[in-house]
C-alpha cells in the first residue's frame, strides 16, 4: 500500500519534471536563437547583410573583428574600459546607497520616515526622458560634456532600486535583529554594513546586475554628452560605426562590436548570480 | 514593562538622526541630478517654448493652454493622448500578463527542492541573455526576420501555410504581437530572477513546517509563498507597469517610428518623442510627463492598494 | 530657472540685435587669430581629406597641425539627433565660450543645413574670402545661401543622382541598353508612364517601389512645404502621389516598400525584375551590394541616364561658424577644396568623389578612355556633370527632412493597404503638427 503511493508520487515527479525540462528547453532554445542570429550577422558581410537574411554563417567572422579593432573612430579597449568604469561604479553606488536609503526609511523612526518613502515612489514615476533633457541642458552650461562621472554620481538616487530594497527589507529583516545587534552595543553604521548587508545579498546582487547591464547598453544619456574618443562608452561607439561615412559604412563591423559588447555582461553575470543562488537570511536569522 | 517603553522612548530619540544621515546622500544626488531637470519639466508644461530651427521661441505662458491642445480632437478625428495611452497599456499587457505567468512558474521550479531542477546556472543564464542585447538591436533583428522577404516568410512560403508572403510590420495583430513578444522576451529572465532572490528571502524554516503539516505545493504557494512574495511581488510588478507606460526602443525601431499601421501600436513616449526630437517641445513635451506622471501615480497607488489589501 | 531664463533671453537679444546689424561689419578684424580651430563633424570621411590634403602634420585620429594652428575634430554621432543636439548647444553658447573653444567650422548636410544657413550662427563666406564661385556646381551654393542671398558656407563633393537600369531588362523592354536611346525613351515621367506599361506587358516592373522616385519629384518643386506659415502640398508631390498610387495599382512598382527595405534591394539582384533605380555614384557600392554580389548579382548589367528630372541625394557642406577666431582659415580651407584644382583632381582620382569643381569634373568626363566596369565600362562622371548643371536648391525649408520622411512613411501605409488615403494624408498631417508647433496645418 504505502509502496503504491511512493510510485505514483515518483511517477506524478517524473511526469512534472518532464513538463518542466521541456518548458526550460522552449524557452531556452527561443532565448539562445536570438543570440545565434546575432552571431550570425556578425560573421556576415555588409553586402552579405544587405543581401537579406539567412541562417547560415558568412565567413566574415575574422575581417569583421579585424576591421572593428582598427577602426580610427572608435577603439575597443577604451570603449569597455569606460563602459566598465562607468557600468561597475554605477552598480556599485546604486545598490548600496539605494540599500542605505531603503534601510534609513524602513528601521528608523524619523519626522516625516512616511513623507519620505511615498515621495521616492513618486519620483519613481516620472518618465526618464525628460529629465534628461534638462540634464543635458545643465551639462552643457556648465561644461560638464565628456566626464563619465556625470554618468555615475547619479545612479546614486536610483528610486527603482531603493523601491527594490525597501520592498525586501520588508519581506526579509526582522526588526528585532537590528534592536538585538544594538543591545551588543554596535554603532547604527556597522550594524548596516555587517549585519544588513550581508541580509541584503540576494537582493544586491539582483539590482548589481541589472544596474550593470543598464548602464552598460545605455546609449541616450552617453551619446549626447560624450565626443571624446577616450571616454565614449561602446553603444556610443556602436553608434558612430553606424553613423560612419558610405565608404566605410560596415554593418558586419556593427554586429560584431554588439557582440563583443555583451560578452563581458555575461562573465559578470555569471560571476554575481552566483550570490543569488542562496538565499542568506535564514542562516543569518539563526546564526 | 516600564523598561520596554523606556528603550522604546531612547530609540526613537536616539535613532532618528540616522535615519536623516542614511538618506542624505540619496536626496543630495537627486536634487542636483534629477529634481531640478524635473521641476523644470512641470516648469515648461505651462509654457510656449520650442525650437523654431535654431530659434527658441518662447517661453511665453500659456496656463493649461498645452494640457487642452492634448486633449483636442487631432485631424484623423481622435484625441491623441487617449489613443496612445490606449495603446501603450494594451502593449503592455499582451507582454506583461505571459511574462508574469511564466516568470512566476519557472521562479518556482528553480527553487523547488522537489523537483530540483539540474543545469540551474545555464537556464538561469540563458533566460536574461535576451535582456544583454540592446534594445534596438534586438529590434534590428526582428524587423529583418518578420521582413516580407525575411527567414519567417521564407519558411511560410517553403512550407506552403501561405501562397503569399505575409506583411507582419503592417498589420495591427501582427505588429502589436511581435512587440509584445520582444518585451517578453527581454523581459521575463529578469522577472524571474527578481522572484527568485524574493522566494529565496523566504525562511526555509516556514516550508518545512508546512511540509511536516502536510500541506500540499499549492497551499504551499498561497497560504506562504505568495504572502511573503507579495512585497517583491508588487515592486516587479509597479516596475514592470512603470517600464510599460515608458515603452520606447522597440516600437519606435519595429514600426519606422509612426506606429504602423494607423498609429496603433504608437507609444505614449514615441509621441513625447515627436515633441522632443526635431522641435525641442519643452511645453508639449512637458505637459506629456506630467500627465504620465499623474496616470502612473494613480495606477501605482490602486495596484498598491489592491494588491496590499489581500 | 531665472538664469535660464536670463540666459535665453541674453541669446535671443544676441540674435535679434546680429539680426539688426548684419550687413556691416563692426568689429575691426583682430590682428591675432586663433590657435586652435574647432571643426565639428559627425564622422571623419571630410576629416580623412583634410588630413590628406590640406593639414601639415597629423597628430593624431582627431587633430592636426597646420602651420601653428592646431585642428581639432570634434565629432558627435548623428544617430538620434545626437550631433545637432550638441551642435546647437555649442552654437547658442558661442558667445560665452573661451576663444579656443568656439566653433569655427562645422559640417551640415543637406536635410538640415537650411536650419544653420538661415540662422545668424553662420556667417557670411564672402566677407571673409571665400569670393570665387565660378567653378562650383549652382546648386552647392544655393544650399548655402540664406533668404537674404548671403552665402555661408560651400560643399566639397556635388552629389548628382541618375536614373541607373539594367541593360539586360531595357534591352528587352525598349530594345535597346544604349544610354543616350534609353534616356531618350525615359526624358519625361509621360514617357516614363508609357515604358512602364510596356515593361508590365513583358513582365518587368519599371521601378522596385514608389519610394524611389520621391527625391526625384521632391527636388524639383515649384513652391516650399511651409508657404506662409502653413503646410501645403506643392503640385510636384501631389504628381509623385499619384504616380505612387498609379504603380502601385496598376502593378508598375514591386512593391510599396522603403528605401533601405531588404525587399527593395533585393530587385538588384539578377533574380529581380525591377528594370529602373535612381541614385548618385556613391550609391553603386553603398546600395547595391546585392548587385556586386558575385553569385546573385548582376555586375556590370547596368548604365545609368538622366532621368526624366534632374536631382541630387545626398552631400555635405563647411559652414562658417560666427564667432570664429581663426577667419582666414576658414576661407582658406574652404577656397581648398572648391577651387584647388589639383586638390579636388585627387578628390575624384584617389577618394571616389564627384567634385565640387566642374573643370576638373569635366576633363574625366571627357576622358574617352575612363570607364566604370560597373556600369558595363559606361564613362558615368559624363552624365553626372551634365546632370549637375541642371540640379535645383530652392524652395527650401528647415521643416523638409520632417515633411519628406513624414509624408513617405504615412503614405506608404496607403500604398500598403493600411489604411485608405484620406487617413493616411490626415495622419501625416498630424504628425507634421506634431512634430513642428510653428507650422499651421489644415
Amino acid at each position: 500500500m504505502k509502496k503504491d503511493i511512493n510510485t505514483v508520487a515518483a511517477i506524478k515527479l517524473l511526469i512534472s519534471r518532464l513538463v518542466v525540462y521541456g518548458i526550460l528547453i522552449f524557452l531556452t532554445f527561443l532565448c539562445l536563437f536570438f543570440f545565434y542570429l546575432m552571431f550570425i550577422n556578425a560573421s556576415r558581410s555588409n553586402a552579405q547583410l544587405q543581401a537579406g537574411f539567412t541562417m547560415i554563417p558568412g565567413g566574415n567572422t575574422i575581417k569583421n573583428f579585424v576591421n572593428a579593432w582598427h577602426d580610427t573612430n572608435i577603439s575597443i579597449p577604451v570603449g569597455m574600459k569606460n563602459s566598465f568604469i562607468v557600468a561597475s561604479l554605477s552598480a556599485v553606488l546604486t545598490s548600496y546607497f539605494s540599500a542605505l536609503t531603503a534601510y534609513g526609511t524602513y528601521v528608523y523612526d524619523f519626522k516625516y520616515k512616511k513623507a519620505v518613502h511615498l515621495f521616492i515612489l513618486a519620483i519613481m514615476m516620472i518618465p526618464s526622458q525628460v529629465s534628461a533633457v534638462g540634464f543635458i541642458q545643465l551639462a552643457f552650461k556648465y561644461h560638464l560634456t565628456n566626464k563619465l562621472w556625470m554618468l555615475i554620481i547619479p545612479s546614486i538616487a536610483a528610486p527603482s532600486v531603493y523601491f527594490y530594497m525597501r520592498q525586501y527589507l520588508e519581506a526579509t529583516l526582522p526588526l528585532e535583529m537590528v534592536e538585538a545587534a544594538r543591545i551588543d552595543g554596535s554603532n547604527e553604521f556597522r550594524i548596516f554594513n555587517e549585519i544588513v548587508l550581508p541580509i541584503m545579498k540576494p537582493a544586491i546582487a539582483v539590482q548589481m546586475i541589472f544596474s550593470f547591464v543598464g548602464s552598460w547598453n545605455n546609449y541616450f544619456m552617453p551619446s549626447l554628452l560624450l565626443n571624446d574618443l577616450q571616454k565614449k562608452t561602446v553603444p556610443v561607439m556602436i553608434a558612430t560605426l553606424r553613423s560612419a561615412d558610405f565608404t566605410k559604412f560596415d554593418m558586419g563591423k556593427v554586429y560584431m562590436l554588439m557582440v563583443m559588447a555583451i560578452l563581458p555582461v555575461m562573465i559578470i553575470y555569471v560571476i554575481l548570480s552566483k550570490s543569488i543562488i542562496k538565499g542568506v537570511t535564514s542562516g543569518s536569522v539563526k546564526g | 514593562m516600564d523598561k520596554k517603553q523606556k528603550t522604546k522612548e531612547k530609540r526613537s530619540i536616539s535613532y532618528a538622526k540616522w535615519g536623516y544621515i542614511f538618506i542624505i546622500p540619496f536626496f543630495i544626488v537627486y536634487a542636483i541630478f534629477t529634481l531640478y531637470p524635473q521641476i523644470l519639466t512641470v516648469y515648461n508644461s505651462f509654457f510656449e517654448y520650442y525650437r523654431d530651427g535654431l530659434n527658441i521661441i518662447g517661453p511665453n505662458f500659456v496656463g493649461f493652454g498645452n494640457y487642452a491642445k492634448l486633449f483636442t480632437p487631432n485631424l484623423s478625428g481622435f484625441i491623441p493622448i487617449v489613443k496612445y495611452t490606449v495603446n501603450t497599456f494594451i502593449l503592455w499587457v499582451m507582454g506583461a500578463v505571459p511574462q508574469f505567468i511564466i516568470a512566476m512558474l519557472l521562479a518556482l521550479f528553480f527553487t523547488s527542492t522537489r523537483l530540483n531542477i539540474k543545469g540551474q546556472q545555464f537556464f538561469k543564464t540563458v533566460i536574461y541573455m535576451p535582456n544583454l542585447i540592446m534594445a534596438s538591436a534586438f529590434s534590428m533583428l526582428f524587423f529583418a526576420m518578420f521582413s516580407k522577404v525575411g527567414p519567417v516568410n521564407q519558411i511560410i512560403l517553403a512550407s506552403g501555410w501561405a501562397d503569399q508572403a505575409i506583411d507582419f510590420l503592417a498589420m495591427k495583430v501582427t505588429v502589436r504581437s511581435l512587440i509584445a513578444l520582444m518585451n517578453f522576451l527581454m523581459w521575463f529572465g529578469n522577472t524571474t530572477i527578481l522572484l527568485m532572490a524574493g522566494i529565496q528571502g523566504i525562511d526555509e524554516s516556514l516550508f518545512e513546517s508546512a511540509r511536516l503539516d502536510g500541506s500540499s505545493s499549492t497551499q504551499v504557494f498561497f497560504n506562504i509563498t505568495m504572502p511573503l512574495l507579495m512585497p517583491i511581488f508588487i515592486y516587479v510588478f509597479i516596475t514592470s507597469m512603470i517600464g510599460g507606460i515608458q515603452m520606447f526602443d522597440v516600437p519606435q525601431v519595429l514600426t519606422n517610428g509612426i506606429g504602423t499601421p494607423n498609429n496603433t501600436s504608437m507609444t505614449l513616449i514615441m509621441y513625447l518623442n515627436t515633441f522632443l526630437g526635431i522641435s525641442k517641445n519643452y511645453g508639449m513635451a512637458g505637459a506629456v510627463s506630467v500627465l504620465l506622471f499623474i496616470m502612473t501615480a494613480i495606477l501605482s497607488t490602486f495596484v498598491f492598494k489592491t494588491i496590499s489589501k489581500k | 530657472m531665472k538664469k535660464l531664463l536670463s540666459a535665453i533671453l541674453a541669446v535671443l537679444m544676441v540674435v535679434s540685435l546680429a539680426a539688426c546689424t548684419k550687413p556691416v561689419d563692426p568689429e575691426p578684424k583682430p590682428a591675432e587669430e586663433g590657435k586652435v580651430f574647432n571643426l565639428w563633424t559627425w564622422n571623419d570621411e571630410f576629416w580623412g581629406f583634410l588630413v590628406k590634403y590640406y593639414a601639415d602634420e597629423k597628430v593624431d585620429d582627431f587633430t592636426v597641425k597646420k602651420g601653428d594652428v592646431t585642428i581639432k575634430r570634434t565629432t558627435y554621432v548623428s544617430d538620434n539627433m545626437a550631433y545637432q543636439d550638441a551642435l546647437d548647444a555649442a552654437l547658442l553658447a558661442q558667445e560665452t565660450a573661451a576663444a579656443d573653444d568656439k566653433v569655427d567650422m562645422f559640417l551640415a548636410e543637406a536635410d538640415y543645413i537650411i536650419k544653420y544657413v538661415d540662422s545668424s550662427a553662420t556667417m557670411d563666406v564672402k566677407s571673409i574670402g571665400v569670393t570665387d564661385f565660378s567653378n562650383t556646381y549652382k546648386y552647392t551654393v544655393q544650399a548655402a545661401t540664406d533668404s537674404k542671398g548671403v552665402v555661408k558656407g560651400v560643399s566639397f563633393q556635388c552629389c548628382p543622382s541618375a536614373l541607373i537600369y539594367r541593360r539586360s531588362i531595357a534591352k528587352e523592354v525598349l530594345g535597346t541598353d544604349d544610354p543616350t536611346a534609353v534616356q531618350e525613351a525615359l526624358s519625361s515621367w509621360d514617357k516614363f508612364d508609357a515604358v512602364a506599361e510596356t515593361a508590365k506587358g513583358k513582365g518587368y516592373y519599371m521601378i522596385a517601389t514608389p519610394m524611389d522616385t520621391y527625391r526625384v519629384f521632391s527636388n524639383n518643386v515649384t513652391s516650399a512645404w511651409v508657404e506662409n506659415g502653413k503646410l501645403t502640398f506643392d503640385a510636384n508631390i501631389e504628381a509623385w502621389m499619384a504616380q505612387a498610387e498609379k504603380y502601385v495599382k496598376e502593378g508598375y512598382a514591386a512593391n510599396a516598400s522603403g528605401v533601405w527595405d531588404a525587399e527593395k534591394t533585393n530587385e538588384m539582384f539578377a533574380s529581380g525584375k525591377s528594370m529602373c533605380f535612381f541614385g548618385p555614384a556613391w550609391y553603386f557600392n553603398f546600395c547595391m551590394g546585392n548587385a556586386q554580389d558575385p553569385e546573385k548579382g548582376c555586375f556590370g548589367d547596368w548604365a545609368i541616364c538622366m532621368g526624366p528630372q534632374a536631382h541630387f541625394w545626398g552631400g555635405t557642406w563647411m559652414l562658417a561658424a560666427t564667432g570664429t577666431d581663426n577667419p582666414t582659415m576658414v576661407a582658406d580651407i574652404m577656397n581648398t577644396f572648391i577651387n584647388n584644382a589639383d586638390v579636388c583632381e585627387k578628390l575624384v582620382k584617389n577618394e571616389a568623389q564627384f567634385s565640387n569643381n566642374q573643370i576638373v569634373n569635366n576633363k574625366l568626363a571627357a576622358d574617352s578612355t575612363y570607364g566604370n566596369a560597373f556600369l558595363g565600362n559606361q564613362n558615368d562622371v559624363t552624365v553626372f556633370a551634365e546632370l549637375a548643371k541642371n540640379i535645383k536648391f530652392e524652395h527650401i525649408t528647415p521643416y523638409d527632412q520632417g515633411c519628406n520622411e513624414g509624408l513617405q512613411k504615412y503614405f506608404q501605409e496607403y500604398l500598403k493597404g493600411e489604411v485608405d488615403k484620406d487617413t493616411a494624408i490626415a495622419n501625416f498631417k498630424d504628425y507634421i503638427k506634431t512634430a513642428y508647433p510653428s507650422i499651421t496645418v489644415e
